[in-house]
């Protein structure tokens, strides 16, 4: 089953916030990581590792099956990942037609953090999901459901 | 040293319906309580009102999640209740799980941990969920007494007002030193009673004001946690002076038999077998006094409002406009797992909301039969606490209750309660010429004159009607199956037995 496009669209734009947020500071890590771990950071204070390796655990089983490119990446005991060698540092070029990426590696970042986000909505809902995401991105406009499909871009 | 030089503690809403008033106002600032109970008692669900009703940016709330329950599933069920705001998320409410913490170190980090937070937000309200699982992690530096203590000590310091939420059993409550630290102290029950769940509340230890002691009924709805207070929030009413106002049946004959009509704040009680006309009774009371601009109240256990409106109708008296222009409240108590505090708040809150004057409980038995199996063993002491409580406020109540028709007693109740009521009124069936006919009779009207006549009625289009006279040819009526007498005639007006004081 494929990423929902409302997902994707959200994971997107957060790793499009974080590219254009990473010429102004120091980029070690590969963008997609760097929202996976803000992301962890944010979900880990107030639901503990306890409850963030799980959710984790199962977004990257479903997003495997869906970005083959992810085949090396695990998730370890305190929630990071790990494998992380065929992430880009940065989103590769978006194809709207196809809701996805053109090179694979990007695209698996981003169906990564998109289960991620589904898995959120799921349990949270589309508030607290929001809110959470707010406290991690304060700047991002995240939650403008004006585009085309809920959310703009 | 002077009222004026003691300090003010200034008390916080709970967010809790009907808990500030069992608490004696709110919860004392900066205080520092212990929420206890088994688990699924709503120790959670009630911090969480608390922490939704008094967080706000300024002054946040941390709430620390310990182990146990996993903070998204916990956020996941309790933003169903309909006092959970997720806007009040993050800026006023900030939910920090500690489980790393006391999974790979000591109480004392945990404790550093939580200063840090503390220290960083200035938070109004922390709450530790659940401080209990802490203590089950061996060989820690701190043990969870001292713990609590430093806990205590350094978030009064920071003017936070605190809730510990803890899995205890009843019998832990004994010598148990962490609840000696605590400046309140909640226990939540959860009994299964035969087929229905009763939940309980108690302020075991409340420090600084007064609370309403004893055991408090509490429901969890889709609004969460709503506590009844056994004294059914009236503390702060005062009671009515006896009024020497009368009330009218609107059926003439009975109004004289009582001389003017039930006395103003009187609980008056219609006993009878079935079919005798008792709910026929009460709704010509009730209509009767919103006829003369005194809205009512109508609790019924075994009927729908909408039947006992129509049935209303059938004896050509409105019950539907009243209720339209708020006039009239036709309750219908879901049956079968009431308590009466429930019940009473009710009862109460209809009262209030449109001022009503007169009261109907219809029936007893139905009352009796809508509680919780745990709570039919307390309805007398129940009842007592009801109809003092309402009459008080200056409420007359009419309550209804079926009595065994027996042909060798006069019995007037099946709950021994004819203390608890001021007027008695008792309707029976008795054989005549053949005839199974009925009577009526005032039986004891509390500081007032009443008729002693025995008086036929019948049951009509239009009510309850009294036939002419009192029966002046028959002995032994009472027994419901008298004997003609030699004495004829009768006597066209009541005659009227001198009642005692009436009861302040």
């Amino acid at each position: 089953m494929k990423t929902p496009l409302e997902t994707r669209d959200l994971a997107h734009r957060l790793l499009t916030y974080e590219a254009v947020d990473s010429k102004t500071s120091e980029p070690v890590e590969s963008v997609a990581i760097r929202v996976y771990e803000k992301l962890r950071q944010c979900i880990c204070e107030f639901g503990g590792v306890a409850s963030f390796q799980p959710l984790a655990f199962r977004a990257l089983t479903q997003a495997k099956a869906e970005a083959p490119g992810l085949w090396a990446v695990q998730i370890a005991a305190d929630g990071s990942l790990q494998g992380l060698g065929e992430f880009d540092s940065q989103p590769g070029e978006f194809e709207p037609q196809l809701g996805s990426y053109k090179d694979q590696t990007s695209e698996g970042g981003v169906v990564l953090v998109a289960r991620i986000l589904g898995l959120l909505l799921i349990f949270l809902g589309e508030t607290l999901t929001f809110s959470l995401l707010r406290t991690a991105w304060p700047g991002a406009a995240l939650d403008d459901r004006n585009s085309g499909h809920g959310r703009k871009a | 040293m002077s009222t004026q030089d003691k300090v003010t503690i200034h008390q916080l809403p709970t967010g809790v319906p009907g808990l500030d008033e069992i608490v004696g106002g709110g919860l004392p600032e900066f205080s520092f309580n212990i929420i206890a109970g088994a688990p699924g008692s709503g120790k959670t669900t009630l911090a969480h009102q608390f922490v939704f009703a008094n967080a706000t940016p300024e002054r946040p709330a941390l709430y620390f999640t310990v182990l146990g329950e996993s903070a998204i599933k916990m956020l996941r069920y309790q933003q169903q209740y309909s006092f959970f705001d997720p806007a009040k998320l993050p800026d006023s409410i900030r939910f920090i799980n500690l489980s790393q913490v006391v999974l790979e170190k000591d109480l004392g980090a945990v404790l550093e941990e939580i200063t840090k937070e503390v220290e960083k937000a200035n938070p109004a309200v922390v709450v530790v969920d659940s401080f209990r699982t802490m203590v089950r992690k061996p060989a820690s530096d701190m043990d969870l007494q001292s713990f609590i203590q430093r806990l205590a000590l350094f978030l009064a310091s920071w003017q936070a007002t605190t809730f510990l939420i803890g899995e205890y059993a009843e019998d832990e409550l004994r010598d148990n030193p962490i609840f000696t630290v605590a400046d309140g102290l909640f226990w939540l029950r959860q009994t299964a009673e035969r087929n229905s769940i009763v939940r309980k509340l108690q302020i075991i230890k409340l420090r600084g004001q007064d609370s309403v002691p004893g055991l408090h009924t509490f429901r969890i709805t889709d609004a969460g946690v709503q506590a009844f207070s056994r004294t059914f929030g009236l503390t702060a009413y005062k009671r009515n002076p006896p009024s020497n106002r009368r009330l009218s049946f609107g059926i003439p004959e009975l109004d004289k038999m009582l001389d003017g009509g039930v006395r103003e704040g009187d609980s008056v009680l219609v006993a009878g077998s079935s079919g005798t006309g008792k709910s026929v009774l009460a709704t010509q009371f009730i209509a009767e006094g919103i006829r003369r601009g005194e809205p009512g109240i109508v609790a019924v256990f075994e009927e729908r409002p909408q039947a006992y409106a129509e049935r209303a109708t059938s004896l050509g008296l409105d019950l539907d406009t009243p209720q339209k222009d708020g006039k009239l409240e036709i309750l219908y108590l879901r049956p079968l797992d009431l308590s009466v505090d429930e019940t009473m708040h009710s009862i109460l809150s209809a009262v209030q909301k449109i001022g009503a004057k007169r009261l109907v409980i219809d029936s007893l038995a139905g009352f009796e039969m809508a509680l919780s199996p745990g709570f039919r063993a307390d309805f007398r002491e129940s009842l007592y606490r009801m109809i003092f409580a309402l009459t008080g406020i200056g409420v007359t109540i009419l309550s209804t209750v079926e009595v065994d028709e027996s042909f060798t007693e006069f019995p007037f109740s099946t709950y021994s309660i004819s203390f608890l009521t001021d007027d008695i009124i008792r309707l029976r069936y008795v054989s005549i010429d053949g005839q199974l006919r009925k009577i009526m009779v005032v039986i004891k009207m509390r500081g007032g004159n009443h008729a002693k006549d025995i008086r036929e009625y019948e049951i009509t289009s239009a009510g309850v009607v009294i036939l002419g006279k009192r029966l002046t040819d028959y002995q032994g009526l009472i027994s419901g199956i008298p004997v003609r007498s030699d004495q004829h005639g009768s006597t066209e007006e009541p005659s009227l037995d001198t009642g005692i004081e009436h009861k302040t």
